[in-house]
């Protein structure tokens, strides 16, 4: 990684207009929203890639971020968001409710076959009134409005002013703090004060210590001591050659 | 056949998931003696409201407090109606948590009867039905100041005064408001995907019902008219519409008693226009309102009612049989070898 492919980055601030909801992690009924911001989500939400409004068939099984990320890679690359402060958090009670005119609730369920009621007056279980694995009531922790992240947007292009983020289209304000270049550090023991993808590191690196956030899709790295080539943007430094889905490309 | 006129909004058979089909029956309801809607309990005022006056010109400019006859006063009375004739006719079923008849207000419905199917019910044995039948407060045309009158109210003793044997006063002295005989509320009640027999269970029970509000053995009695009946994909315009549009077409000056044909003909002239509403498609014409009416009563007749209740009970019956063996193997499965369900 002697070239850097991004001349400049943007520091951006992403503030909060609305609760944000990403099912980071699921306890029992609760569903928690990390504290942080996945640079996927980030890279769909700002249309620099897009998903089909409707997924069927085999397609309803398997995520596309490779497919999606890698065509974009050599030119846009952005970080997770990471909290500007602390983050604070606020919780939600949800049901689900039938429009039908007879439901019941049952274990973890809304049924609404009435058809079905006379069997389970005897005591049986008809499949109606089983328990379902998707939920129907719970707790959802959501990341409160009001609070900033930001992140690093490698690349030359034009940024939206709002952008909508999460499971419940967020809107999330966007603001770009500064511009800088992008300058190469040699290699040498560095540490990184960004949040940072663990599935875009570069093959090279060798990590020393960090602290994982594990969510889906990918593992987020913070406090990341490593060695070996840097970027410097601002104040800020980086692992050199952050890629999507970097740790696959080894084979290109 | 006038009910024929409504296939477009009728439901043919009983249906757990709505589809969009409104009727809504325009209802003028008189009272004819002394009344008392309240909702804080004995000595005080009835339940009234400050509404614009009227729509138009000075009309919307004036505050007036109406008398209001709250949706439940309205329905309670007519699914209690419609309750004891079931329960006439054998047609309530027992709740499968104690085996006792089918009963409001004892949390044990028995989730099957017509009653059940078409009015709701909570929290019965876990599961609740909503009501398909929607109401709306009903609105005096008059203020309340002119149609709300004090009675004084004294229980004497055997003697025949206000003294017992010993001397002792009684203290048995009340002063209560009261809604005077003649007063007018119109209401407007919109009923979501019913069949034809439920319509007609409904405008029965909405045409016999009688008596309505507190210490209904005594007071309460109410005549009840309907004015029109209109189907549409959406809800008609409100109560409180309808009586502020009313009062504007009736003109000036307006006392108590009102004059009820004129009052008729004014909300008839108000509701006409509602047939230009968004999303309307039917309003039955006098004659075959006249002849939807005669169809209720004759389905309501000594001679017809059995059949007709038997044959509106008959119609939920696939949803209180247990449903043929779907594809499975007899026994009592504990959940295992069960069908995938495949969530779309």
């Amino acid at each position: 990684m002697s070239t850097i492919p991004f001349q400049q980055a943007k520091l951006v601030e992403l503030y909060c207009l609305e609760p944000v909801f990403f099912a980071s992690r699921e306890l029992s009924d609760t569903y928690y929203t990390e504290g942080v911001i996945g640079n996927y989500a980030l890279t769909y939400a700002l249309g620099r890639v897009n998903s089909p409004y409707r997924l069927q068939g085999q397609a309803t099984g398997r995520p596309t971020y490779k497919e999606d990320l890698q065509p974009i890679a050599h030119d846009f690359y952005i970080l997770p968001a990471s909290p500007v402060g602390r983050v604070t958090f606020r919780f939600e009670r949800f049901n689900a409710l039938s429009d039908s005119y007879w439901y019941a609730m049952t274990n973890n369920r809304v049924a609404t076959a009435r058809e079905d009621l006379p069997l389970q007056r005897q005591g049986k279980k008809p499949s109606s009134f089983r328990p379902s694995n998707f939920p129907q009531t719970g707790r959802l922790r959501m990341i409160e409005r009001r609070n900033k992240f930001q992140t690093l947007v490698f690349g030359n292009y034009q940024l939206p002013n709002y952008i909508r983020l999460g499971k419940f289209m967020s809107k999330v304000k966007l603001n770009v703090l500064n511009e800088f270049p992008v300058t190469l550090l040699p290699e040498g023991e560095y540490q990184s004060q960004h949040y940072l993808n663990a599935a875009d590191l570069p093959q090279q690196i060798e990590a020393l210590a960090f602290d994982l956030i594990s969510i889906p899709p990918a593992p987020i790295i913070k406090n990341l001591r490593f060695r070996g080539a840097a970027w410097q943007v601002g104040e800020m430094i980086v692992p050199a050659g952050l890629h999507f889905c970097g740790r696959e490309s080894s084979n290109e | 056949m006038s009910i024929s006129k409504l296939s477009s909004v009728l439901a043919t058979s009983y249906e757990n998931f709505p589809k969009g089909r409104f009727i809504t029956l325009v209802v003028l309801r008189t009272t004819h003696s002394e009344t008392i809607f309240r909702t804080e309990g004995s000595g005080e005022p009835m339940c009234s409201e400050f509404v614009q006056a009227g729509l138009e010109g000075e009309n919307q400019k004036t505050i007036i407090q109406r008398l209001v006859m709250t949706k439940r006063k309205q329905v309670a009375p007519e699914r209690r109606y419609g309750r004891e004739h079931l329960r006439a006719h054998e047609l309530l079923y027992t709740n499968p948590k104690d085996g006792s008849l089918c009963s409001l207000n004892t949390n044990a419905p028995c989730e099957m009867c017509v009653d059940c199917f078409l009015y709701g019910f909570a929290a019965g044995g876990g599961g609740a039905q909503k009501s398909r039948i929607w109401t709306e407060d009903a609105f005096s045309i008059l203020p309340a100041s002119d149609v709300v009158g004090d009675r004084t109210i004294n229980a004497i003793y055997e003697t025949g005064t206000m003294r017992d044997e010993k001397g002792n006063a009684s203290t048995a002295l009340n002063t209560s408001e009261y809604i005077k005989p003649g007063v007018h509320f119109l209401d407007v009640v919109t009923l979501k995907d019913v069949t034809a027999d439920e319509l007609r269970y409904i405008i029965g029970n909405i045409l016999f019902t009688s008596r309505y509000g507190a210490v209904s053995s005594r007071v309460g009695r109410m005549e009840n008219e309907i004015l029109g009946v209109f189907g549409s994909i959406t809800e008609l315009p409100s109560s409180l519409e309808l009586v502020q549009a009313t009062y504007d077409a009736l003109g000036k000056p307006l006392e108590h008693p009102l004059n009820i044909k004129q009052l008729i003909t004014a909300s008839k002239q108000v509701i006409a226009n509602w047939k230009n509403k968004r999303g309307v498609s039917v309003q039955l014409s006098e004659e075959e309102l006249a002849n939807l009416l005669t169809d209720v009563e004759t389905n309501w007749s000594p001679d017809e009612r059995d059949n007709f209740l038997k044959r509106l009970t008959q119609s939920y019956e696939s949803f209180r049989q247990v449903a043929p063996e779907k594809n499975k193997g007899k026994g009592k499965s504990k959940g295992k070898n069960t069908p995938v369900e495949v969530e779309i």
